[in-house]
């Protein structure tokens, strides 16, 4: 183990920890600095220059490390006061933005230029980030070349970090995303991408045959008069037939509940029709007061209806929570296949290297909307970025069963 | 819906902990008096974890979506990480601080009660929910001991005698518990690639969630470089730990995470 020697000067090799925090701390403010000055973010470089950068970073590590190993630089990019360095200043631009909100259209024109206001496509950002790859690329070599399979978890650990961040840093500019709003007249072939293009190059198309919805049972809240608060906001009740409760020391019972009905006057009747919305009869009891009547949280196409108790306070029915959201479809692709799916939160399909997700529906029509909003999403470096993230995660398994053997000899 | 009673579960757990740690601390090894404090600590864990499970039965849903479930979460795994590493390595005193810290936790539920809502919104509704929680909240539990390990380990350095073992026994639990902490951060990817299109978007947890593994990664190396330069370690180990508590209980109090999936809703 190194010491650090107390009459080494700055500079002087071997380096330590001083040196490499004042390249991490140069290299931030280098980055805030030019950020400023040029007045432009960093744009993701795309295919093929993403490609051709990759493969010039990974050479010049490998001839580094295969012809210079012995160079004290290079022992010393290889160590952890190096990779310490390297992690804070990382970490350090993550913590700003854990504080200052990314979002360059509210901010001040200093946190635009200078990039603190969109961290991760800033100079500063860009800069930590090759720092921390060259030296965490540099370990890795050191311990992998030559081969020794005690080293096997390292390699896990380290390559695996490695892979992932350079795939989906050199990858995020070949990410393609285009939303589609999809109805069930006829098949849509052209979406809108993130910077608003349209495009209907896609090779498919796409038509809702339907849009399901499921909800959960709608809930009961007591809102005040004038500012419109809940007053009920931890105690949740939820209107479903027979249910019974307490809310603010009301005691609220659900006499009758209409899945989709219409309000007549003040009375609510079973009717399935386009904008029907549930309903409940409820009997309110407090002290020597009963209150009851029909509420309803009403839908885009008819009112609702609350239950006045008196005071200030008011029984309303909330709008039900979705339960899912399903949008059926029949896909046309290029080559002539035609099939109908089904596509859903958390289940998206794919299609020609197309994943497709279910992203929004019209929120005033719910149940009853007759278009959905669909995301194609193509990722070409995914499955780069997956194989650096399955060794990492075969890594930790690794870590459970050594534990930290070494450490504690 | 009629559930049993949380209070008088939580009530009986912690008599029984509280009967149970009494026994230990006057009961020599293998003793009945022992044996018995053993089975009371433990029968509390059980009566806890069987809540746990009624409760999520019928929630029909995971019972992992607001704080308070969380803190329940919290409660049950803590003492069974102390209950292994008491008898595992037999640190008493580990034991009783894992006990308590779940203690508090059942007393914040007990006195801030939160309705139990059956309400999921769909991007939850996904079999990454369930392992990606609980990894991260094993790994809490643990981090969270090596950070009282870390605290007693501070105040002997500063007090009394430094004990180097009480740094073998945190870079045990940190390092089993940073792998936890690896596999939450990476479930929680493959899981938002498959919910929302993409396994990465900085969104205020994620940006502190990246900050916490960068943190113990830090503690990590500083360790394998310098096993003798103790106290630093222990700072590092606190201040890791103080990362921590913002990403899990701090966001919600950031302005920067107003429009968070991560936020636990209280209603
Ligand atoms: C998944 C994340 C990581 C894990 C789990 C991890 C784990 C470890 C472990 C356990 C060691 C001790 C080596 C051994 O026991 O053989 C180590 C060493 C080291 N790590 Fe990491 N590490 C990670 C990320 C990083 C990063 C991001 C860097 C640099 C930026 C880095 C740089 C180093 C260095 C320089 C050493 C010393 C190697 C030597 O001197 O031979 N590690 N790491």
């Amino acid at each position: 183990m190194t010491t650090i020697n107390k009459k080494r000067q700055f500079w002087q090799y071997p380096w330590s920890y001083r040196e490499g925090f004042l390249i991490a701390i140069a290299l931030v403010i280098a980055g805030f600095a030019i950020g400023y000055v040029i007045d432009k973010e960093v744009k993701a470089i795309t295919f093929p220059e993403n490609l051709v950068t990759g493969g010039v970073i990974i050479l010049l590590l490998l001839i580094t490390h295969l012809f210079f190993r012995k160079h004290e630089f290079v022992k010393w990019i290889a160590s952890v006061p190096a990779a310490i360095s390297a992690i804070s200043a990382y970490a350090f631009l993550v913590l700003l933005m854990g504080f200052i909100r990314q979002n360059p259209e509210e901010s001040s024109e200093f946190l635009n230029r200078t990039g603190l206001s969109h961290l991760t496509s800033s100079q500063a950002f860009l800069f930590a980030q090759m720092y921390f790859l060259v030296t965490l690329g540099m370990v890795t070599l050191k311990r992998i070349i030559p081969f020794k399979t005690k080293n096997i978890g390292f390699m896990l650990n380290h390559l695996g970090l490695w892979i992932t961040i350079a795939a989906a840093s050199l990858g995020a500019g070949d990410i393609q995303r285009v939303s589609m709003e999809i109805n069930d007249r006829e098949p849509v072939f052209v979406g809108t991408d993130q910077q608003g293009n349209m495009l209907d190059d896609m090779g498919l198309a796409i038509q809702l045959i339907d849009f399901k919805m499921e909800s959960y049972p709608p809930k009961a809240f007591i809102v005040d008069r004038e500012s419109g608060d809940i007053l009920n906001l931890k105690n949740v009740f939820s209107l479903e037939m027979g249910a019974r409760g307490n809310i603010l020391g009301w005691e609220v019972e659900v006499v009758d509940f209409i899945e989709f009905g219409v309000g007549v006057g003040d009375k609510f009747h079973k009717v399935y029709d386009v904008g029907a919305a549930p309903a409940a009869y409820v009997t309110a009891k407090k002290d020597d007061k009963k209150l009851e009547g029909w509420i309803s949280c009403g839908s885009f196409r008819f009112p609702g209806n609350f239950l006045d108790l008196g005071g200030n306070e008011l029984l309303v029915m909330d709008r039900p929570a979705p339960k899912s959201f399903v949008s059926e479809v029949k896909i046309y692709t290029e080559d002539e296949e035609v099939f109908e799916t089904e596509i859903a939160v958390n289940s998206p399909v794919t299609v020609n290297g197309w994943k497709i997700y279910q992203y929004d529906y019209n929120h005033d029509m719910g149940d009853w909307s007759d278009i959905s909003v669909i995301e194609l999403i193509k990722d070409p470096w995914l499955p780069v970025v997956y194989t650096g993230i399955f060794m990492l995660m075969a890594g930790a398994f690794y870590m459970f069963w050594t534990g930290n053997r070494k450490k504690t000899e | 819906m009629e559930m049993i009673s949380f209070n008088i579960v939580a009530y009986v757990t912690m008599i029984l902990w509280l009967a149970g740690c009494l026994f230990i601390v006057f009961g020599k090894k293998g003793n009945i008096l022992t044996i018995s404090g053993n089975i009371m600590v433990f029968a509390g864990a059980l009566l806890l974890i069987a809540y746990l499970v009624i409760l999520w039965i019928n929630l029909e849903r995971p019972p992992l979506r607001i704080l308070g479930e969380t803190r329940l979460w919290y409660a049950v795994l803590l003492p069974v990480v102390g209950i292994a590493i008491y008898l595992r390595h037999g640190y008493k005193w580990f034991l009783y601080y894992s006990l308590f810290m779940a203690s508090v936790f059942l007393v914040i539920n007990i006195t801030k009660p939160e309705n139990f809502d059956k309400t999921l919104m769909p991007a939850l509704q996904s079999p990454w929910f369930v392992p990606h929680v609980i990894v991260y909240m094993i790994s809490y539990a643990l981090l969270g001991a090596s950070s009282y390990v870390a605290a007693r380990g501070l105040y002997f350095q500063y007090y009394r005698q430094p004990k180097p073992e009480s740094l073998k026994i945190s870079d045990n639990i940190i390092f089993t518990g940073f792998a936890f902490l690896t596999l939450g951060l990476v479930f929680g990817a493959l899981w938002a690639k498959e919910a929302w299109g993409h396994y990465w978007t900085w969104d205020p947890k994620e940006t502190w969630a990246m900050l916490t593994w960068l943190s113990y990664l830090i503690y990590i190396h500083f360790r394998y470089r310098h096993p003798q330069k103790t106290t630093s370690a222990l700072w590092i180990i606190a201040l890791a730990f103080v990362v921590l508590l913002i990403c899990w209980l701090g966001i919600n109090y950031l302005s920067v995470a107003e429009n968070s999936v991560h936020t636990y809703s209280g209603q």
